[in-house]
């Protein structure tokens, strides 16, 4: 376990990389479905329908439901401007 | 059986019930019982399975892994063998979970592919991959996703072809993991899995109920209910697949020991993952179960065997191209005039 963890502090640092587009094509919400939104600030997929921000470690997203982080309308908001989702 | 409905419905359940008098709250009943009598949408909400243990048993599955897995390397072999008998090329496929590293370490170059995602439970895992995939640096272009696979998140009809092996069994849902799949194909796209069968680790079974009965009194569910032969085909035309395909292999893999066994099982990510399971194991009966299995099943030169049932399931989305049957009563020619045109049968 300690190799596990030292391991991953050593790689996984914040934000990480962008993710090619020919994957970010397939990627879909694991819940709705519906196609996800790169938010650069955050470095994290955002799914604008159930409002959850799924994040990209070290290049590598992480679609799993649980590790979704729920996001507050108004901080969202001023992420993008092609949005046209309207919350609830 | 207050659950039979949702027990049936779902997989079937092995072996514990030939002790089921022995341990009421074994079986699924109580609250997942109610939740089990869903809507008859997408398969239950009846939770069998710790799919967030089952990550962690992947994450150290990832340290554990072996090399190469004659077992697992057999199954995969196996599996992508069925790509060579298509003449369909798969430009982009999906890789999921269980063993998809030895899927992609085996596959050179079959059936064309050309973008291929692997996606696992596990970050540690797909991190794996992913450095083995840089150290090998051949192959098609490769992408990795932590995903799970009763959640899956890929674009509808965007893919060719998916393999799953030896990952479909953890799944709490899986005819709804399987329909995702499904839908996730291009039409005409196909559906290869391998998941472990009902007979798989029979010896291990007995021997553990042996021993939970000889030094607890009682048993608890130290293995997973699997897929019978007979429900692949079934979860196949469920999730609406066009022509299923369903087989069967069977692996007996010799161990030194039980514990070797175990290790083995440990290295697969492969580990018992039951809600309803006893998270303690005394080392008594762990030994007595270890002694079980050497006196009952041991081979003359001492090592044990264990048996694997693999049931391979094959399945396409569906295509006008496909063959099909015609409609009932549509046949111009009699069967009697074929057989004058072709001669007698001989018997």
């Amino acid at each position: 376990m300690r190799r596990t963890a030292a391991l991953l502090s050593g790689h996984g640092g914040a934000g990480g990389c962008s993710i090619p587009s020919s994957l970010a094509d397939v990627l879909v919400c694991p819940l709705s479905k519906k196609p996800l939104r790169y938010c650069e600030a955050s470095g994290a997929l955002v799914s604008d329908i159930v409002g959850v921000a799924f994040p990209v470690v070290d290049g590598i997203p992480c679609l799993v439901p649980k590790d979704g982080k729920l996001l507050d309308d108004h901080q969202d908001k001023p992420g993008d401007s092609s949005t046209g989702v309207s919350s609830g | 059986m207050a659950s039979s409905a949702a027990a049936a419905r779902r997989l079937q359940f092995l072996h514990l019930r030939r002790h089921g008098y022995l341990l009421p709250k074994l079986h699924f009943s109580t609250s997942s019982a109610a939740d089990g009598l869903d809507d008859g949408g997408g398969g239950g909400r009846v939770k069998i399975f710790d799919r967030d243990l089952k990550r962690r048993h992947r994450d150290r599955a990832a340290w554990a892994i072996r090399e190469s897995d004659g077992f697992v390397d057999a199954v995969a072999e196996n599996l992508l063998d069925r790509l060579e008998d298509c003449r369909k090329a798969f430009p982009s496929a999906l890789c999921l979970g269980g063993s998809a590293g030895a899927v992609h370490r085996l596959l050179r170059g079959r059936g064309g592919i050309e973008k291929l995602i692997m996606m696992d439970m596990s970050a540690d895992m797909v991190r794996k991959w992913r450095e083995s995939e840089n150290a090998a640096g051949d192959g098609p272009e490769t992408h990795f996703v932590v995903g799970d696979e009763e959640f899956l998140p890929i674009k509808e009809s965007s893919q060719d072809l998916i393999v799953s092996c030896l990952g479909l069994h953890w799944t709490n849902d899986l005819p709804g993991a399987m329909i995702q799949c499904k839908l996730a194909l291009k039409p005409d796209g196909l559906f290869l899995a391998a998941i472990l069968g009902g007979e798989t680790l029979k010896e291990l079974r007995i021997a553990c109920t042996i021993a939970q009965m000889e030094r607890e009194g009682g048993i608890s569910p130290r293995m997973s209910p699997l897929a019978q032969v007979r429900d692949a085909g079934n979860l196949l035309t469920r999730a609406g697949f066009t022509l299923p395909g369903v087989d069967v292999d069977q692996y007996t893999v010799k161990y030194n020991s039980a514990l070797e066994l175990v290790e083995h099982l440990r290295a697969m990510g492969e580990t018992n993952a039951l809600f309803q399971r006893n998270p303690v194991l005394k080392r008594d009966t762990a030994l007595a179960t270890a002694a079980i299995y050497q006196s009952m099943f041991g081979l003359e030169d001492g090592s044990i065997p264990a048996t694997f049932q693999v049931i391979y399931m094959t399945g396409w989305r569906e295509h006008p191209s496909q063959q099909k049957a015609k409609r009932r009563g549509s046949a111009t020619i009699s069967f009697s005039d074929i057989q004058k045109q072709f001669g007698p049968v001989e018997n």
